[in-house]
């Protein structure tokens, strides 16, 4: 599969549905027969997931968190892909 | 052992269906009738989401045959839990695949039984093809997101290509290619479903295949046939750790086919318990639980907290006890039981015709529809 481009607007899979589990305070995906339960790296990404492109999320997470947005690339990106290949998130 | 909390519920909310598939998972005899109603559905959802429950299914038979299907969709949404239909797609239209996206349904997965429309409506005892083509048109046009779900065994697993054929013809973001496992309809014609050796070994290459090719525009899940593995299945990934169904009746279950496998089992109804209750301190949800009940080889087993010990229902099926080790694995005592009936299957003889799933009668027992 291709590299995601910085352009890419990531968003969630249809069917796909992220919601805080309230046993937890946790972040999970739910989709048929499946739940995914997040890390905060994960949860961190997914809200901000709301059709901004993959660059401009960078820069956002690196501003909130106070870290250098080149460190933070590699990191979602792998996030993102690993989500895409199961099918939970697609880009626009 | 303290009750974890539960992920997902599976609401088989009626026992009727238009089908007669022969591996139907349903028991093959009810010892009684009189489905919960659209109230007490009502309170089982709310419990179950006060319970830790994220997920629900609703399944049967066919979910459809119910009028108040929306309403408990609309009653688990707003239990803040995530909805997901499992139909045959008969009895959908436009109307009512609208009326189910409003009460807030998530996902739904339709149920083929092949690609080919006269194999496909001959599995099913009903001419139900054609519909699912429509249905399937209707729950994408309705933004229900779409998965398939086909049941694989010995007359359908030659067409796995044309099955994710039609997957993608369709526009479906996932696939369920399940092997067929042998409890309730299914277990009464396992001679007539087992695949031989031979199909599984080209099936699960053209499922990998189809995996990678397919990575990122349709998720493909492959079950595997148990009875051609060497370990069992981490089946419900423990009992009475993830998940609870509720059959139509108001009993509740660690698994759909616990009731019918397992005679002796206590059942606990929702009609008289709380599901809480029934979850955390009932006998059925705490017989298997956890590693105690164990015996050899799986209590001293290093793998036994990533199989379980397999299947109870299996156990209880083919070595007559439950607490037995799933004779899938090899280290069972009971292998041969399994090795006796894969050797039957992949020597040359005919299969037997298979018997057709019947729908529930009044008086309890089962007669064709």
């Amino acid at each position: 599969m291709q590299e995601i481009a910085d352009h890419a607007q990531p968003r969630l899979a249809s069917g796909v549905r992220l919601q805080i589990d309230p046993a937890t305070g946790k972040g999970v995906l739910l989709f048929p027969e499946g739940i995914v339960e997040l890390n905060e790296t994960g949860q961190e990404i997914l809200v901000r997931c709301d059709g901004r492109t993959l660059s401009d999320l960078v820069l956002a997470l690196a501003k909130d968190y106070d870290v250098d947005p080149a460190t933070l690339t590699a990191d979602v990106r792998e996030t993102l892909g690993d989500l895409q290949r199961r099918k939970l998130v697609e880009f626009a | 052992m303290t009750a974890p909390r539960p992920y997902a519920l599976l609401a088989e909310i009626t026992y009727r269906c238009p089908l007669h598939c022969p591996y139907c998972s349903n028991p093959q005899q009810l010892r009684r009738t009189g489905e919960l109603t659209t109230s007490d559905w009502q309170r089982v959802l709310c419990e179950a989401a006060q319970l830790g429950v994220l997920q629900v299914g609703f399944s049967g038979g066919e979910p459809l045959v119910r009028r108040d299907l929306a309403e408990l969709i609309r009653t688990a949404r707003d239990a803040n839990l995530y909805t997901n239909l499992i139909t045959s797609g008969i009895g959908l239209d436009e109307n009512r695949a609208s009326e189910l996206r409003v009460a807030g349904l998530d996902s739904a997965q339709l149920s083929f039984q092949a690609d080919d429309v006269d194999l496909a409506d001959e599995i099913a005892g009903a001419r139900t093809h054609a519909r699912k083509l429509d249905a399937a048109r209707v729950l994408k046009e309705a933004g229900i997101s779409l998965s398939l779900n086909f049941v694989i065994h010995r007359r359908n697993i030659d067409r796995l290509p044309q099955m994710i054929d039609l997957t993608e013809a369709l526009g479906a973001g996932r696939v369920e290619l399940a092997n067929v496992q042998f409890y309730g309809w299914a277990f009464l014609n396992r001679d007539t479903l087992l695949p031989t050796r031979e199909q599984v070994a080209r099936a699960r290459e053209i499922a990998d295949a189809a995996k990678a090719r397919l990575a990122g525009k349709i998720d493909i899940f492959y079950v595997l046939p148990d009875y051609y593995e060497t370990r069992p299945k981490p089946c419900l990934y423990g009992w009475g750790q993830r998940y609870l169904t509720v059959n139509p009746l108001g009993d509740v279950l660690p698994c759909p086919t616990a009731s019918s496998a397992i005679p002796d089992l206590r059942l606990e109804n929702v009609r008289a318990q709380s599901l809480d209750w029934i979850w955390r301190k009932s006998e059925s949800f705490n017989r298997f639980r956890g590693t105690e009940w164990m015996p050899e080889p799986c209590r001293s087993c290093p793998e036994r907290e990533r199989d379980f010990g397999g299947c109870r229902c299996q156990a209880a099926l083919l070595t007559g006890n439950p607490a037995n080790t799933d004779p899938v694995c090899s280290l069972s005592s009971n292998r041969a039981l399994i090795d006796r009936v894969l050797v039957d299957i992949n020597s040359e003889r005919p299969a037997a015709a298979w018997q057709y799933r019947m729908n529930p009668t009044s008086n309890g027992a089962c007669a064709p529809s």
